[in-house]
């Protein structure tokens, strides 16, 4: 039983750590692209590209990595420990993640695989959840109808993944962007390191590349959960290392506030909590390859059901910084906002909590 | 068990265990704990006292002492706590005086399970009261039939007799009970290391076990005419029940994990045993809510009160949590 991160791995940690303090910091980044619709520039994407980042899934004789969701999950902790505003879950997760579950004949696959990783394509895809669009033959082609609500990353996207409707079945579809006919409408949610975009299809010409069984479309939105919570998991890490930080150096009534016995164990709730999460997350990232269909969805029901709780490391770490913690200047609110964002995906964690009850009870009794 | 050294897997061959591997305890302590497998009467003895004796013990102590312990024809207790020294237990007082070729001891010992049946107490006493505090103590190994010893059951709030104060008036000892160097007793106290390296496995299955006991207990029981299990706040207060279950599972596993492969244990003791006294608290107060009027449900109003003691024995949450905050975080001390 090993757990521990292999030196390939904390090798692959520290690139990515050191290029985001170094090309894409909190100040010199992530809030100048916080009003940019694509969340991320030429350079800092070239650079993602550049350490192989953006094809660790992506197969080897397509010019990527061929590595699991354990190494994505590795750089998903450092993106959310950094904020990082761009596209890279969308193109270097959903996107890969879903012409593998869905089959994609390689000849579709191929080019998007390598634009991939070689980062001159980033793709978005959607939608995970609610009413999916309709896909209708017109003429020689198919065109999608429909409105889809949330998508990330569309503005900064070369190709959209759309799931849609057919007859008696769904479909996976892909959609050259920009494409006349495509509304897109940034949705400003609570986190604007999230880019998320209304996106209405009137008519839109696309090509079906695949048949997306309900299974699959489930290991898909169970990958995209699991991705974001690794990428939660490192928001709360940040932020709780920047709050014991804090409380090390500022001083009241004589002394550094962290002496004191209250801001002591809030400091230790919150490293319960994350590494309650680490523990989560180390699982269902080893599960999204590894385990069986009902571990795997378990996993990541799991970490939508912790969600909650995880948002509290910053609500509590606000608390440590005091008044200063409330200021925009400082940037414990974008990570507030980070986990936030993490909690209402896919909905609040109430009803995750409700059926890992059910799935709980359900295994004592059958 | 004890002749093919199964009742103490983890200690030593030489000693009789089975020298078990941390992987070997771990399965041996989920599947005994699966099966419900009582705990050792002795373990306190086995865990705690055993590993301070094998590494501090001479010849003598070590072969008179550690057979009968393991076949618990000796029962042992460990005397730490007294009334003015619970958290705070360097602040012992406790006295023990040289007397030529003995100590003699007065004091009293509180909180000590197994205090009322034992035959041997591993005892800390203070030896010099000039020292600075964690520099006077001094670890005992005393006989409990001594005259001078007298020890009063303690009733807990649950009306059992599980632990014991004991008094010590004039008690005569002879030089050799003394485990260890003497006023080197702070150091046996905190720096002996368990040979059961796999206990976390405990607290996880444990957990495990009891939540599935209560699920089973609950599946003929309704409300207002509907089964209680298709109750949604039963459901999600069930559901941070077992979400936090399976992460102190891989929490503890990481933990294992860490000890195999040299990795960083991130503190991960402390946490796990603040976060399963939490988890058992939580079980009992589900239950207790659901099953407390119910006729099959005495044990879990008994439950519900002792659990009250997982955040207390062996080091409180708070006192953990203080541990935690110094030592893994860095914070600095109050």
């Amino acid at each position: 039983m090993n757990l521990e991160l292999s030196d390939e791995q904390i090798a692959l940690r520290d690139t990515v750590r050191s290029f985001l303090a170094e090309k894409a910091s909190i100040a010199g980044h992530v809030r100048p692209m916080l009003e940019d619709p694509t969340g991320t520039t030429e350079a800092v994407w070239r650079g993602l590209a550049d350490l192989g980042t953006t094809g660790l899934l992506v197969p080897p004789e397509c010019d990527g990595a061929g590595m699991t969701m354990v190494e994505a999950g590795i750089v998903l902790e450092e993106l959310g420990a950094g904020l990082h505003p761009g596209p890279w879950l969308s193109t270097a997760v959903a996107a890969t993640r879903a012409l593998t579950r869905f089959g994609v004949d390689s000849s579709t696959a191929a080019p998007l695989f390598s634009g991939i990783a070689d980062g001159s394509r980033t793709v978005a895809v959607g939608p995970l959840d609610g009413v999916r669009p309709a896909a209708v033959e017109l003429g020689d082609g198919v065109v999608l109808r429909g409105t889809i609500d949330h998508v990330w990353d569309v503005a900064a996207a070369d190709v959209l993944l759309v799931l849609a409707d057919e007859r008696d079945s769904t479909g996976l579809f892909a959609v050259q962007m920009p494409t006349p006919g495509v509304q897109v409408t940034p949705q400003t949610g609570i986190d604007q390191t999230r880019k998320q975009f209304r996106v209405i299809l009137d008519d839109t010409p696309a090509q079906r590349v695949a048949t997306a069984s309900p299974d699959t479309v489930e290991a898909l939105v169970d990958d995209v959960a699991i991705a974001w919570a690794a990428d939660a998991l490192g928001a709360a890490r940040a932020v709780l290392q920047l709050a014991i930080e804090y409380a090390k150096v500022r001083r009241q009534f004589g002394q550094p506030i962290g002496a004191f016995q209250a801001v002591q164990h809030l400091c230790v709730d919150m490293y319960e909590t994350v590494e309650l999460a680490r523990s989560g997350v180390i699982h269902a990232l080893w599960a999204a390859d590894a385990a069986d269909r009902e571990e795997r969805h378990l996993a990541a029901i799991r970490a939508k059901a912790f969600a909650g709780r995880l948002a509290t490391v910053a609500d509590n770490a606000i608390q440590v910084f005091g008044g200063i913690g409330y200021t925009w200047e400082h940037d414990a609110h974008l990570y507030l906002k980070r986990l936030l964002s993490w909690n209402a995906f896919l909905g609040g964690p109430d009803r995750y909590l409700v059926e890992v009850g059910a799935q709980f009870a359900e295994s004592v009794l059958h | 068990m004890a002749d093919a050294g199964w009742a103490a897997v983890s200690w030593p061959q030489e000693y009789g265990g089975r020298g078990a591997t941390v992987l070997e305890q771990l399965v041996y302590a989920e599947e005994t704990t699966r099966a419900r497998v009582p705990m050792p009467l002795n373990v306190i003895g086995m865990n705690n006292i055993a590993p301070a004796i094998m590494q501090y013990g001479t010849e003598a102590q070590k072969l008179t002492l550690l057979p009968r312990m393991m076949r618990a024809d000796d029962i042992w207790c460990q005397g730490m706590s007294e009334p003015e020294a619970g958290s705070d237990l360097a602040s012992l007082r406790t006295r023990a005086v040289r007397e030529n070729d003995h100590f003699v001891i007065n004091g009293q010992k509180t909180w000590t399970s197994l205090g009322y049946r034992a035959d041997w107490c591993q005892l800390y006493v203070r030896t010099d009261p000039d020292a600075p505090k964690h520099k006077g103590i001094s670890c005992l190994i005393v006989d409990m039939s001594l005259p001078g010893i007298e020890v009063r059951p303690l009733v807990t709030l649950s009306g059992e007799a599980d632990f014991a104060e004991v008094f010590f008036n004039d008690v005569w000892v002879p030089a050799d009970a003394l485990l260890g160097p003497v006023n080197g007793g702070w150091q046996i106290a905190t720096t002996t290391l368990s040979h059961e390296r796999a206990g976390a496995a405990r607290l996880y299955t444990e957990m495990q076990m009891r939540l599935t006991e209560l699920v089973a207990d609950l599946a003929d029981v309704h409300i207002d005419g509907r089964p209680v299990l298709e109750d949604a706040t039963t459901l999600r207060r069930l559901g941070e029940i077992a979400l936090c279950i399976k992460y102190l599972e891989v929490l503890c596993q990481r933990s294992i994990s860490a000890i195999l492969h040299g990795g960083d244990a991130f503190g991960s003791a402390s946490l796990a045993k603040t976060i399963w006294g939490e988890v058992g608290q939580e079980i009992a107060a589900l239950a207790f809510d659901l099953l407390g009027s119910h006729t099959n449900g005495r044990r879990w109003a008994d439950y519900r009160l002792t659990s009250r003691s997982l955040t207390i024995a062996g080091g409180t949450t708070q006192i953990n949590k203080n541990i935690t905050a110094q030592r893994v975080l860095g914070l600095p001390r109050s």
